[in-house]
Parts: C-alpha cells; sequence; structure tokens
C-alpha cells in the first residue's frame, strides 16, 4: 500500500458527499441488516464519507458562527474548503475569549462528521424497552413522524391533560432554549426540565442568598490579583472555559503583577498543578474553611469596612457567628489543613485587593452546597470584590426583540398552574429552579400527576446524572417518548421515535453570555454548510409541530416567523443590524459599569446581605416552604455520606476532564486518545488510587478491580497516582457510554451509574461526591 | 537567512493539549485507536507529556508540550541512511517522504521521541485538508499530505505556512504562525527568528529564565521553554 491516492476521480462522489437520500439510505439499511446495536448506521457512514478528488489552489473561506460542544459558546469561525468544513478556530471579534477557543472547539469538526450521526426519523419495532436491548429502529418519513408526536400532542391538549408532557432540554442553544421554552408555555406543561440541576443550581442558590441573583457567578478575571479556588476546577470544567484558559495566561504573566492562584481541593487536578499552591481538604469542608478565614479576616480587621457599612446588611450577627464557631484551630481539626495555613492564605486573601473567591462544583455539588456557595460568596462582601474591577461581576443581557404575547386558552392556563413534577419550589425544593435529578423519582411513583409523553431535545441525563440507572427504569414507563439529537445517545435508546437533529455547525441561532464576562456579547450562530442527511434544526422541528397542534401553538408559532432562521432576525433585530451580524458572527453591548451598588442588589434591604433576607422571605411567606430551624446565614454542616464506613470505607470522587463533552456524546477521538493529560492515558477513566490504598488492598497499576458502592457496582482498572489523597477513588466523567459509536461504546466506566441520588435540599443541585464505596479485584 | 525557534512558556501553558489537537487538524494527522495506544503505534506530531514527581501531599506535576524540537545538532539527520531526514536552511529538519525507507533509525536516534512511524494506510476523512498535488519531479515534501504507509514523520513548524508566508510579505511570527501557536488559548507561545534580536521570541527569551530539553546531548533545541 505504499504510495498516495491517485488524484483522478475515479471515484467521484457528490461534492456536498453527505446527502443521503433516503431510498439510499433504504437500500444501504437493507444490505447492513437490521442487526445488533445501532442497526448498521457503521456500514453506511464509510461510503458517504469516503476521500473524493477535489481540484486545489482553492483558499477556502472563513464562517463565523458558534461553539456548542459545551454551556460556554464560545464565537467560532469556521473553514469550509469544497463544501467541507476542515478547520475551526475561534472568532478574533468575541471578547469573552479574547478569539480563543479550548480544545474542544477543534474536535467540532468530528462531531459535525461523527460517523454515526443519524439522518433520518426512526420509529422503534421493539416495544420492550431498557438498557442494551435493540429498539430495532425503523427509518420512517419525516411526516409520518411529525404526524404520529402532534397526534399524541393534540390528544393530551384535548384531554386537558396539558401537563402531563414533560419535556428535557439538554445542551442548546439559547435560541432554541427560547424556542422550547414558548413551546411549553404555549402547550400547557409546566414540566421543563434542563440539566442546570446537575451543574450549578447550589451555586446560583448561594449567590441568590447573598445578592438576590439567581445567576452563576461572573469573574473579572483581567483585574484580579489573588484567586482563591474552592474545588473549582478553573482550567478544566469552569465555564466559560475558554475564556479561563486566555485569562490564565493573562493573569500569569501579561501584566506587571502576577495573580497568584490557590487551590483547594481533595484531588491534585491539572488547576492544581498549574496553580502557585495546592491545599488538600477533606472532602465536603469547604464551608468551613471559608467561614475559617472569613475568621481570621474579621479578627485582624481586613475587611473592607467602607463597603461593608454602606452595602451590607447582617454584618453584625455574621461576625458573631464567625468569630464564635469557626476558630481556625477548630477548622483545621474538620478540613484538615494546618491552622497556620488557613492562617496565612486569610492574610494574603485579605490583603490582596482585588481578590476573589471562587467555588466550583467539587465544593458545592454537596448537601449543604448552598450554604458553602454563599459563605464563599461572603469572603467576597468581605473584601468588597463585589462589582469591582478583579472582583465579582452581574452579567448583563441583551435586550432581544420581545416576542409576541402568547395567548393561551383555558386548557393551556390550567395546566401551567400545575405544580411541576420536579418540585421546584416547594418544601421539598425551596429555593429550586429546576431538580432535574428528580424526574426518575416522580416517573416511577407516578406523582404528582403520571406523565404521558415526553421529548428530549439533545438531553442525555442517564450519562450525566448520578444515579443513571434510575433514569432507566423511570424513562421505562414513559408511554410515548420522542427523543431529539443527531445521534443515539443513551436516552434516546428508550424513544419511540427519534428525530435526527443537526449538530451546531448546520443550524441557525444566536447564543449570548453567560457564562461570559460581565458585558453583553450575543454570537451567531449560521450554518456552514447545509444539513447532512435528512436532519434537521431542533427548532424548525418546533416549528413543524407547532404547525399541527391548532390553536395557541400555533398561533404562538407563527407569529415569530416561518423557520429559525426568521425567528433569530427577528430577535436580534432589535440592536444589529442583519448583514453585520451575519459577517462578524459577534454584536457587543457597551462596556461594562462598575460599582452599581445602588441598583445590583436584589434583596429585601437592597443591600448585600450576610443574613439572607431572601430565605427570611420563604420561611415567613404564605406558603411556608421552609422550617424556622433552617439557617438563615451561611454555616458548615457535617456531610450525611451514603453508605455505612464500615462496609464502604472509601469515599468516590468523580470530576470532569477538560475533554469531556457536554453534548452527550463522548465519540471524537481526538478527544479519546489524549483523554487524561495528567495520567498519560487515554481511550479510558481508570480509578486513581493513592499506592498506599493500592498496597494495602493489593492492587497494581491496570488491575481491573470492582468499584462498589450501596447503590452497584461497576468495573474499571487501576491507576495509581500520588495526587490522590489514601481515602479517595478519583474517576473522570464521560466515558461508558452504552448506547453508541466505535469510538466510545465500551471504553472506560461511568462512576454516575453508582453514585447515590441525593440533594442539596434547598437549590435542588444533585450531589455528586457523598457516595461512599470499596474496591476489590474483579 | 532567519533561524525559526518556538518559545513555550509553562507559566502560562494551561495544560489544555489545543496545541495537540490543533496540530492534527491542520497537518491531516490521523488518530489513534485503544488498540493503537496500547501497542504505542500512535501518530503525535506534537504531544503533551507528564514529569511527576514527589508523594502525596508533596506532589507535583509538570505538564510538557512538545513538538518537534528542530534541533540544531540533530542526531536524526546524522544518522539518516537514506538523507530523507535533513536540515532546510532555516533551520527546520524536514523529512522527505519519499526517499524515506522506514528503517526508523532516527526514531530511535531522536532523544525526544519527536517522531512517529506510520504503519496504516491513510484513512480519508471528511474534514481533512485536500492535498495540493505536488509537482512530482520534485522531492520535496509537501503540505497536508495524504499520509504515506511505512514511513517516518513528523512535526514540520508547520512548514507550508511559514513559506506561504513569506511569498506573500508577510511578517513570520507575528501574522503568520504555526498551527500550535495559533491555537494556544493561553498564548504561551511564540514563534519567530532566534537570530534576530527584535523579533518577540529572542525578547522574550532575553527577560525570563528558559532552558532546553536535554541539554547535556549538546542537540541544541530550537524549541525553548520559559520556567515557572
Amino acid at each position: 500500500m505504499r504510495g498516495r491516492k491517485k488524484d483522478s476521480g475515479e471515484k467521484k462522489n457528490d461534492l456536498q458527499g453527505f446527502r443521503l437520500t433516503r431510498r439510499k439510505f433504504l437500500k444501504l439499511t437493507a444490505i447492513a441488516g437490521l442487526s445488533a446495536g445501532t442497526f448498521g448506521i457503521d456500514k453506511v457512514s464509510p461510503e458517504a464519507f469516503a476521500t473524493s478528488s477535489f481540484p486545489s489552489g482553492s483558499r477556502g473561506r472563513w464562517i463565523p458562527t458558534s461553539c456548542l460542544n459545551c454551556s460556554s459558546r464560545c464565537g467560532i469561525s469556521v473553514k469550509v474548503e469544497h463544501g467541507r468544513v476542515v478547520q475551526i478556530k475561534g472568532n478574533r471579534l468575541s471578547l469573552v475569549s479574547e478569539g480563543q477557543i479550548c480544545p474542544r472547539g477543534h474536535i467540532g469538526l468530528q462531531v459535525l462528521y461523527d460517523p454515526e450521526r443519524i439522518f433520518t426519523p426512526l420509529k422503534r419495532s421493539q416495544p420492550k424497552k431498557g438498557k442494551g436491548i435493540d429498539p430495532q429502529w425503523k427509518p420512517i418519513s419525516w411526516d409520518q413522524a411529525i404526524e404520529e408526536i402532534t397526534r399524541k400532542l393534540r390528544s393530551l391538549r384535548e384531554s386537558h391533560i396539558p401537563h402531563h408532557l414533560l419535556l428535557f432540554s439538554g445542551l442548546n442553544s439559547r435560541s432554541h432554549e427560547d424556542l422550547i421554552l414558548r413551546f411549553a408555555e404555549a402547550y400547557g406543561t409546566p414540566n421543563l426540565v434542563s440539566g442546570e440541576g446537575l451543574d450549578d443550581e447550589a451555586e446560583r442558590a448561594g449567590r441568590w442568598m447573598g445578592d438576590g441573583h439567581f445567576e452563576p457567578f461572573v469573574y473579572d478575571l483581567d483585574h484580579t490579583h489573588y484567586i482563591l479556588s474552592f474545588g473549582a476546577d478553573l482550567i478544566e470544567s469552569a465555564p466559560p472555559v475558554a475564556r479561563w484558559l486566555r485569562k490564565w495566561g493573562k493573569i500569569r504573566r501579561e501584566r506587571s503583577i502576577r495573580a497568584k492562584v490557590v487551590d483547594i481541593q481533595p484531588r491534585y487536578s491539572l488547576t492544581a498543578s498549574k496553580s502557585d499552591e495546592w491545599i488538600p481538604i477533606h472532602p465536603g469542608t469547604d464551608a468551613a474553611l471559608a467561614m475559617g478565614i472569613a475568621h481570621v479576616i474579621l479578627k485582624e480587621g481586613l475587611f473592607e469596612e467602607e463597603f461593608i457599612k454602606r452595602w451590607t446588611v447582617g454584618f453584625e450577627p455574621y461576625r458573631e457567628l464567625v468569630l464564635k464557631e469557626y476558630r481556625p484551630e477548630s477548622v483545621s481539626k474538620i478540613t484538615g489543613i494546618p491552622a497556620e495555613v488557613i492562617y496565612r492564605v486569610a492574610r494574603e486573601f485579605g490583603q490582596t485587593r482585588p481578590a476573589l473567591a471562587i467555588g466550583g462544583k467539587g465544593a458545592l455539588a454537596w448537601p449543604g452546597g448552598s450554604y458553602t456557595s454563599y459563605a464563599i460568596h461572603c469572603l467576597n462582601a468581605l473584601v468588597g470584590s463585589l462589582d469591582t474591577p478583579g472582583g465579582v461581576l452581574y452579567q448583563e443581557f441583551p435586550e432581544y426583540r420581545a416576542l409576541p404575547k402568547i395567548e393561551g386558552d383555558e386548557i393551556g392556563r390550567k395546566g401551567l398552574e400545575q405544580v411541576p413534577i420536579d418540585f421546584r419550589r416547594t418544601e421539598l425544593f425551596p429555593v429550586a429552579r429546576v431538580v432535574t435529578n428528580q424526574i426518575p423519582k416522580s416517573l416511577r411513583e407516578g406523582k404528582p400527576y403520571p406523565i404521558e409523553m415526553a421529548i428530549g431535545f439533545n438531553s442525555n441525563f442517564m450519562m450525566t446524572a448520578p444515579g443513571s440507572g434510575e433514569w432507566g427504569e423511570a424513562l421505562k414507563r414513559i408511554p410515548f417518548y420522542v427523543h431529539i439529537s443527531p445521534f443515539v445517545s443513551e436516552m434516546a435508546q428508550f424513544a419511540d421515535i427519534l428525530l435526527p437533529a443537526t449538530t451546531y455547525l448546520e443550524e441557525w441561532g444566536y447564543e449570548h453570555s453567560s457564562p461570559g464576562g460581565g458585558f453583553v456579547e450575543v454570537r451567531i450562530k449560521q450554518p456552514v454548510m447545509k444539513p447532512m442527511g435528512e436532519s434537521k434544526s431542533i427548532g424548525d422541528i418546533l416549528f413543524l409541530l407547532a404547525e399541527r397542534i391548532p390553536g395557541t401553538v400555533t398561533n404562538a408559532f407563527r407569529r415569530i416567523g416561518s423557520s429559525v432562521e426568521e425567528f433569530v432576525r427577528f430577535r436580534t433585530s432589535s440592536f444589529v443590524g442583519w448583514e453585520e451580524f451575519l459577517k462578524k458572527g459577534v454584536w457587543r453591548g457597551p462596556g461594562y459599569e462598575y460599582r452599581k451598588y445602588s441598583r445590583i442588589f436584589q434583596t429585601p434591604s437592597r443591600k448585600f446581605e450576610f443574613l439572607s433576607g431572601n430565605l427570611k422571605m420563604l420561611q415567613n411567606g404564605k406558603k411556608k416552604m421552609m422550617g424556622q430551624a433552617a439557617p438563615l446565614m451561611p454555616c458548615y454542616t457535617k456531610v450525611k455520606w451514603l453508605g455505612e464506613e464500615r462496609q464502604y470505607p472509601l469515599l468516590l470522587f468523580p470530576y470532569q476532564p477538560l475533554l469531556t463533552f457536554e453534548n452527550g456524546s463522548q465519540n471524537y477521538p481526538w478527544a479519546q486518545e489524549i483523554f487524561l493529560p495528567m495520567q498519560g492515558v487515554g481511550w479510558a477513566s481508570p480509578a486513581e488510587i493513592n499506592p498506599e490504598t493500592a498496597a494495602q488492598l493489593n492492587l497494581k497499576d491496570r488491575d481491573r478491580i470492582w468499584i462498589e458502592s450501596p447503590f452497584g457496582k461497576i468495573q474499571n482498572s487501576v491507576k495509581l497516582s500520588e495526587g490522590v489523597p489514601p481515602n479517595l477513588v478519583c474517576i473522570p466523567l464521560g466515558q461508558g457510554h452504552t448506547s453508541y459509536g466505535r469510538w466510545q461504546k465500551g471504553i472506560g466506566c461511568n462512576p454516575n451509574e453508582i453514585i447515590g441520588v441525593d440533594f442539596d435540599r434547598l437549590s435542588g443541585q444533585s450531589t455528586f461526591f457523598n457516595t461512599r464505596i470499596k474496591l476489590y479485584k474483579a | 537567512m532567519p533561524k525559526w525557534g518556538m518559545v513555550i512558556d509553562l507559566d502560562k501553558c494551561v495544560g489544555c493539549q489545543a496545541c495537540v489537537i490543533a496540530c492534527k487538524e491542520e497537518n491531516n494527522v490521523p488518530h489513534g485507536s485503544p488498540e493503537e495506544q496500547r501497542s504505542r503505534r500512535e501518530i503525535f506530531w506534537h504531544k503533551m507529556i507528564a514529569v511527576t514527581r514527589g508523594k502525596y501531599p508533596h506532589f507535583r506535576v509538570e505538564l510538557l508540550p512538545m513538538p518537534c524540537m528542530q534541533c540544531d545538532h540533530p542526531p536524526c539527520v546524522t544518522v539518516c541512511p537514506a538523507k530523507a531526514t535533513f536540515r532546510r536552511e532555516d533551520g527546520i529538519i524536514m523529512q522527505s517522504y519519499r526517499r524515506c525507507i522506514g528503517c526508523k533509525y532516527c526514531m530511535v536516534a531522536c532523544p525526544y521521541g519527536a517522531r512517529s512511524f506510520n504503519y496504516k494506510a491513510q484513512e480519508g476523512k471528511p474534514y481533512h485538508h485536500q492535498d495540493e498535488p505536488p509537482d512530482r519531479k520534485s522531492w520535496e515534501p509537501w503540505p497536508f499530505p495524504t499520509r504515506t504507509q511505512g514511513v517516518v514523520e513528523k512535526c514540520t513548524f508547520c512548514f507550508h505556512r511559514i513559506d506561504q508566508g513569506l511569498r506573500e510579505g508577510k511578517k513570520i511570527g507575528i501574522e503568520v504562525v504555526p498551527a500550535c501557536v495559533e491555537a494556544c488559548p493561553s498564548q504561551a507561545r511564540t514563534f519567530g527568528d532566534l537570530d534576530d534580536p527584535q523579533s518577540p521570541v529572542t525578547k522574550l527569551l532575553a527577560s525570563r529564565a528558559s532552558f532546553r530539553l536535554r541539554e547535556e546531548l549538546s542537540t541544541h533545541p530550537k524549541v525553548i521553554y520559559l520556567s515557572r
């Protein structure tokens, strides 16, 4: 096989290459046979993707659009040569990440050209549902698919139970989120469930207690001089990732003052290796440390007196609490950090201005996580790092052209009044906006009412939610499930009808921060090529569905255009011209204005509150959503572990590496082969264990082991690492796919399978780290 | 004649591996598979290695992004029996896929493991840059090569970008840089002429302590690291 492929056009494909007609698809499917797994999709793609020859000399052109491989949604520039996408780089006009993108951005090429994407609507012919059961897909036409789906949708509305429709929204564009929300409202269901309950709800709730903003934190990285990071994997998974990567270079060496970064977390992460100092902490004790640091700051008078006097309330009771209960010596016993280190770090933090305290998932996805977030928020308030250069910012949002009001009917109004099935904002989860992981329980018990039908938009909670086995059990119970995604994800395997969605490079949309940099930035998402096969964008599918649900839904969608392109144009026309937007891809609002203290605090006192008035209102409000005993100030509570210590001596600590995709798939060889740079391994998700622990258990590097928790067991391999404390087992998230993909199926394991379902009760945030485990040789 | 070199600031580097992926994206370098990783047959023109030391809790990992070091005294060139690998006048070490006989002597000689042997025929990918057909009479390497099985290949400092940039009269190191430099989100990398006292690389080197990998071997690498 020496020598190169001939340049003559002997194997001439259509230049577009991938327009797989339905007829061709059926033919190929027939040849492949409706065999195991993804019914021979494997057989289709190689032919569709075989290289062909092209005339040389063309330099291609760059098209600005947006990435969607994680929730940061960076502006990108995509190079198209001969109708094929060959290169992706950051859009230089986007200031959130200063025109840079993270490695996942480049892998968009493999997301687009994933050889196992689906290109035609599919219907299951196997009535039994379950993990590992082949759905036996049969291709159907779009018309038939839409008709079957809308027939069911119409019948729910006719029976006056629109709230029996459940919508899952995974990682979608802002424009598509807006459309899905509009669909839910027009249809009349309160049950729109996003994945945010798995990510940062505790962070938001903690912020809300202090300043009333139920938003993830945004930081002014350009000007900060000191970063104290509590379990935030700043350069691995903290959104917006590309912004962090860019600003890291900036704060270290592109200014006269180099920012110091202190990373506090149990595991020696990539962020720890790049920080100035790594302080290992006992898992789940970050709130105590934050309060201990506050103790030193208060005692030694290192706080920002002016700001506290003028713009905060509740300082005295807070000071009393901190001084009484959180002496560094006692905090040291809880956290395992020597008292002198706490003193030193607290003094550094208190004496450097501007300084930032940042809480991440590793510190917050615990029971009581919102109080931890609140405690960290209070640190920023103490040193006056709110809405200042180098401090916490208040994200501004674009003013899109307002959508025409939905003229709801009686059916829809009644539906919307129902309690959502995740029990958000009830006594169960008083502050929650969405409780993603409550869904399996509600579905299983049929409470507060049964669900007749569900639609999944790019969601894959079966991979990303703790206790993923529960999701399988629950999805089985949905009588009619429609899934929309570009590939057969784990959740898609439970679908009755599976619709092929386009990837983000083939569709229209708009994106904005947050997560961002405080200032307003809107980025366009425009197709850089025609949709492959018969795939359609989620937005366009919604327009198709709405068309056939007469009444409220049809009207609601008719008034905003006939396609996503028109919708995007309509929405953005309030601030940017269409031609300019298409060409530049980015629109930015005015610069960020600091110190807007008189109008940013959305609390009863209109000031920052060390004693949360927002929480107090919940306690004393009409609904009495919270008990009187609930603390109103930040506090540390001892973690309740799932599992007995005697039986399960070790702790499971999952983490998200940078190359874990958030779109529900991992079928991307560029990411897989260099998945864990710190461990030097790819195509795997080994359990990292301290060599001492391994010696006690008689385990060696690369041994196969069982990891067992009270909720199940998974098999994995061992990787010895000195960066892991002796009582911890660290496993990366993102692997362990079971449904499709030659580059992901059967690789590694998914720790979510054995993590118990538990919540931070206040915010509905799923906990990830409080499960006990044991190990033994497989 | 310029002498191209690269400076990598380990203090700014975030270990994200965008460089590794951007290199594969630019040069059509094939991706591997679990089997190839197990048998160490993967092709990387640019890799990231982790150097670990110490015991918990005094543990440290240093991530080193490693393209070809483009040595000024390259052992690979010395040992090649077929004169397939050679030093360009501007200092870039090139590999001629037509001359290479696949003996892997250079791979043994390279102290940095910068070279990969191509064990497999090119697998067509829709996202590959299309081959610019070379002049068949010429023995020069060409950009975006369709891979030749059975030869050794390596990083070229994206010579096609440099050559094209020079033809168009652009400033190398400022307007035109290799793919890994362009893709680095923390901008830890700088490219330029090591002989030009005004170039960004020389200025950067003058400002900070720097080191090269395995200096004791006198290979004189032109990839230089700034320490933390």
